[in-house]
């Protein structure tokens, strides 16, 4: 992929929805399946990887023309460790709530594929501005599909919704468990392309 | 060659750059993390004992903290404790060595300011050079003792117990007879639904009120909680329908014999803070026993 052609609309749209990076890329699905236990861990973690997927697409977009391209994994990773440690500093002195929740996991942003593949097809190549977009979709789209996967995980596991008890009663607690989390990605993909598939049919016809 | 330069050089700039902003926010944020994990304990030992903000502590009630380090010499592995004494109307630390069966061994005096030794890397170094670079000291863990006037009438101890997976930090009130006021959990890594319910209500409110003797015996059972004990219990939830204090007193005369019940679908979990706060309460009704005596056989002006 070369310089883009796409309006920054487009751009950040296609992070949410044609690109999704859990349901559309099957990027960081590691997070995805792991930390997507409850809502609120979902949006914590959906925040935390949006701000670093911002910051790190701006300081590539601006570094681009002085990395040496031997080495752009390198400051690729480097880049996200510093982004990373500067909002889990920020969260333990600030926020000790959320970092209560997230603790270990906003370290491990680090590793997340997602980022780095963000970083390597399109901030290297493009200008600031489209790549501050194109985090902004990417960081969004992950936000709520981890949301979306937190919600279904957390009524049918445990009966609750951000913490409050709507069911009285937990349907199905294996949900809650780290193996019901491939089992809900699996389910949203086949929902997104089904209706992909739906929504072209009906544009063709 | 020229290549390998340059990409070394491009590098080294790099990693110079990423570790001048990590420790600039370092510097920036480092007090008031430290600052915010110090009110997190504080929140709980003080909600602990029955304070918070609409009840604040009344102004009698002094809170004073015993550290205790394991040191180790040539002469083989002792127990430290770094208490408050007081000389007159001069307060300040000492740091009193025994050995395992609670024998004196050494004392030395801690200058600094009781605010200077809540921070652990601080306490750790003012401990180091009063005992001297020859032993080696560990901090093992935190006890505190509330004082109303004269009198001790609560103990707050800090310790960690091994759980389903990692260690669990709880935080255990005591009465002065060694029975269970009250039990928080600071922090856990136990699965969310299952062993992460340790610090929900239902589950950490069954400590309260057991006695020393009974907790000798406490076990777990995996019979089901029965729901009166669970109203019982859940004393934030059912706020709004509070049960009479009449109901309280007779629900909890009815249970207060009664053992652990597990948490359904995370026994291990609860058999862990059982054990764990078990172990935590006996060894410090030893400690504190051969810590009286030894500081009331040498004379030491300790401020509890």
């Amino acid at each position: 992929m070369s310089k883009t052609t796409q309006t920054n609309t487009q751009l950040f749209f296609s992070g949410i929805l044609n690109e999704n990076p859990i349901f559309r890329l099957a990027l960081s699905m590691c997070p995805a399946v792991g930390l997507s236990t409850t809502v609120m861990n979902g949006l914590l973690l959906g925040v935390a990887v949006l701000f670093v997927q911002v910051f790190s697409s701006c300081t590539i977009s601006l570094i681009r023309n002085t990395i040496h391209p031997r080495i752009r994994i390198p400051t690729y990773t480097l880049t996200i460790a510093t982004w990373v440690t500067v909002i889990d500093l920020i969260l333990a002195a600030y926020v000790p709530v959320a970092y209560k929740a997230l603790g270990i996991f906003i370290r491990l942003i680090v590793a997340f594929a997602i980022i780095t593949m963000r970083l390597e097809v399109f901030a290297s190549k493009n200008e600031v501005w489209p790549s501050f977009w194109d985090g902004m979709g990417m960081g969004l789209g992950f936000l709520l599909g981890m949301t979306v996967l937190g919600a279904i995980r957390e009524v049918l596991g445990m009966g609750t919704f951000l913490g409050v008890d709507l069911l009285g009663f937990r349907p199905m607690l294996f949900f809650v468990l780290p193996a019901a989390g491939f089992f809900t990605v699996g389910f949203m993909m086949a929902i997104f392309n089904y209706s992909e598939k739906i929504y072209k049919r009906r544009k063709g016809g | 060659m020229k290549e390998i330069i340059k990409i070394t050089l491009a590098l080294t700039i790099s990693c110079l750059i990423a570790g001048t902003v990590m420790g600039g926010v370092f510097m920036i944020t480092a007090r008031a993390k430290q600052q915010s994990e110090i009110m997190n304990i504080q929140q709980s030992l003080f909600g602990l004992l029955g304070y918070n903000i609409h009840h604040p502590a009344p102004p009698g009630v002094v809170l004073l903290h015993v550290y205790r380090y394991i040191v180790e010499d040539d002469s083989g592995v002792c127990s430290g404790y770094l208490f408050p004494v007081q000389h007159g109307a001069r307060a300040e630390y000492g740091f009193l060595i025994l050995n395992q069966t609670g024998q004196f061994v050494a004392q030395f005096p801690v200058a600094d300011q009781a605010e200077k030794l809540i921070n652990e890397a601080d306490r750790n170094t003012a401990v180091q050079t009063a005992a001297g670079a020859s032993k080696i000291i560990r901090y093992a863990d935190d006890m505190t003792i509330v004082r109303t006037g004269d009198q001790r009438t609560a103990y707050v101890l800090m310790g960690k117990f091994s759980g389903f997976k990692t260690f669990i930090h709880a935080l255990v009130a005591l009465n002065p007879d060694f029975g269970i006021n009250g039990m928080e959990i600071t922090s856990h890594e136990e699965d969310p639904g299952l062993g992460g319910e340790i610090e929900k209500e239902y589950f950490k409110n069954q400590f309260k009120g057991k006695s020393f003797e009974k907790l000798q015996i406490l076990t777990v059972t995996r019979d089901p909680l029965p729901e009166d004990y669970r109203q019982y219990l859940e004393t934030q939830k059912w706020q709004g329908r509070k049960i009479s204090q009449a109901d309280a007193a007779v629900l909890g005369e009815k249970y207060r014999r009664a053992d652990i019940h597990a948490i359904s679908g995370a026994t291990i979990s609860s058999t862990c803070v059982t054990q764990g706060v078990k172990q935590l309460v006996k060894n410090f009704a030893y400690r504190i026993a051969l810590l009286d005596r030894a500081i009331q056989e040498n004379r030491i002006p300790a401020a509890f």
